[in-house]
């Protein structure tokens, strides 16, 4: 355990000089919030701008773990970093734990900032512990897409890696009601996505109504599918990587 | 020298060893054993299985069938424990970071960790320590790579056609650092294409095709095996079938009137010639080199083979 976190710290540190994770985790977001929050009076039972500061936390959160993840995967795949390592007395798993401990490093600004923005700006107010609630169901779902990032970038070289996240990516974030809310036909087809789930939790806690168990369990089948879809791109590369 | 099962100095052990891909037969059989202290070079020619034969030492390739013993434990255990540093050709470098900080990296994942100044010294990488590891040439990224397997006090070091991209200055540098960690008693496999590599450097080469140990022995015994000596001289009106007749003679070509003889006793040879009467003119001489003992080698590995043609190879 001790190599995996000295790896993630180096990987920590060299996150912080790229320039791209910045652009669409932290400042994506922070835009878009303060376009569009008060645009609208009110989505899914509560104020806009406290949903559209749930959806922007989501955008930031899912985009970090998802992009950021599987391209740089799939790039040190290539490069042959990944080989390298294994021959380190790096643990076998080491790479991949330390990549998602570095995920959920990195997502936590991209929420926080957001809320930030949310109360200064858009004037959101809740209780102490709903802002925690929320800010975690946001986080958690973030490794979902961490999960998926591993199951992409062992798997499809980087100049295919890029087209399929940016599909699923705006796939989830439009199906999930992330860029706006959805209603009619679209939210039938868009209520199974792992972005609708994290966005519907987190207003149904800041409007005070009862969160469906139905939710939290698709979460929660999103991240088991996933993590085997993961589990199973390491296994299948194992002797090629 | 065969396999001889586990015995005390033994680093590694391959014990019919073999990786199939299909119908392709990559290592076919090997059976090999390296002790403590040696400097081996594994020589082959292309697609020889010299790159699939370290992969699975490594413990990066699984073995179709045989068993792989590294320190008494398998390739995994031995390379998780730290036995064993690697630079393989496949084997790439963490970007955006400095020389300094990926070497400091692997060596805090290394559990008997060697300071990094001297691993950045004896790697000749000390001067480019500062720079990013994805702005450096061909060389740098090579020595930087020999680096990685240095990190650790380890017993077996191995490398894949180490000085590949290294200029001559450099591949001299890098022996130099070589030597010193041989000289600490580790063991050293390498495999490489450059045969006088092989020949100053190793102090036992084994010769690989088709996934096969073809030679085990000294660069000496190498070229022993190959048939000896060059026996060059001038006679005018010669008469071949005398010649074919001399002693210890492997093969005959005659141009013209130079007569070129490949010979097990050069010398017996040459009185015999004498003895008959004949008076040859610029009689030279000379040692086959470990090039021609290694093409004379695998050439005659390859025309026993042509009976039965490996699947795979009519592609290439």
């Amino acid at each position: 355990m001790q190599g995996t976190l000295l790896l993630a710290q180096t990987e920590f540190n060299r996150l912080r000089r790229n320039r791209r994770y910045f652009l669409f985790t932290l400042a994506l977001p922070v835009v878009l919030y303060l376009i569009v929050a008060k645009q609208g009076k009110s989505a899914y039972g509560v104020d806009f701008s406290a949903y559209y500061m749930v959806a922007m936390a989501t955008l930031g959160a899912f985009s970090g773990a998802l992009n950021g993840n599987a391209i740089r995967i799939s790039e040190e795949r290539k490069l042959g970093w990944i080989r390298q390592l294994r021959l380190t007395p790096l643990p076998a798993n080491g790479y991949v734990v330390a990549k998602l401990l570095v995920s959920m490093a990195t997502t936590i600004p991209s929420i926080v900032i957001v809320f930030l923005l949310g109360y200064f700006y858009g004037g959101v107010r809740m209780a102490a512990w709903e802002w925690i609630v929320v800010g975690i169901v946001v986080w958690l779902g973030s490794m979902i897409f961490a999960a998926l990032a591993v199951a992409i970038g062992y798997r499809f070289p980087p100049d295919q890696v890029q087209p399929i996240t940016a599909l699923i990516f705006f796939g989830f974030a439009i199906l999930g009601g992330v860029w706006f809310p959805l209603s009619g036909g679209l939210q039938k087809i868009g209520e199974v996505t792992p972005t609708y789930e994290a966005v519907k939790i987190s207003t149904d806690v800041i409007g005070g109504t009862s969160v469906p168990i139905g939710l939290i369990a698709g979460l929660m089948i999103w991240l088991l599918i996933f993590a085997g879809l993961a589990v199973l791109s390491v296994r299948a590369t194992a002797e090629t990587v | 020298m065969s396999y001889s099962g586990t015995g005390p100095g033994q680093v590694v052990s391959f014990e019919n060893v073999s990786k199939h891909y299909g119908s392709l037969k990559a290592v076919d059989g090997l059976s090999l054993d390296l002790r403590k202290g040696e400097t081996v070079a594994l020589l082959g020619p292309n697609g020889a299985g010299k790159s699939t034969s370290l992969d699975m030492l490594l413990a990066l390739r699984k073995p179709t069938s045989g068993k792989i013993k590294m320190f008494g434990s398998d390739p995994y255990h031995a390379v998780k424990s730290g036995q064993v540093g690697a630079m393989l050709q496949s084997g790439g470098l963490m970007p955006e970071v400095t020389v300094r900080e990926l070497v400091t990296l692997v060596t805090g994942l290394h559990p008997r960790p060697v300071p990094v100044d001297t691993t950045l010294r004896r790697a000749g990488v000390a001067q480019i320590a500062e720079q990013r590891v994805d702005r450096l040439s061909g060389g740098q990224t090579q020595r930087v790579r020999f680096a990685l397997a240095i990190v650790g006090d380890v017993d077996l070091i191995v490398l894949d056609e180490p000085t590949t991209a290294m200029d001559v200055e450099t591949r001299r540098l890098f022996w130099a650092s070589m030597k010193e960690e041989v000289a600490e008693g580790k063991t050293l496999l390498f495999a490489t294409h450059y045969l006088e590599e092989a020949d100053q450097a190793a102090d036992r080469i084994l010769v690989i095709n088709r996934g096969r140990l073809l030679a085990d022995g000294t660069p000496a015994e190498i070229k022993a095996r190959a048939g000896a000596k060059q026996l060059s001289f001038r006679l005018g009106g010669v008469d071949e079938p005398f010649l074919l007749g001399l002693p210890g003679l492997v093969s005959l070509e005659i141009r013209n009137d130079v007569v070129h003889i490949q010979s097990r006793d050069s010398d017996a040879t040459l009185y015999a010639l004498l003895d008959a009467g004949y008076r040859p003119k610029e009689v030279e001489i000379g040692s086959l080199g470990l090039e021609q003992a290694f093409i004379a080698i695998t050439a005659e590995d390859d025309r026993s083979n042509a009976a039965e043609p490996v699947a795979g190879e009519t592609a290439s």
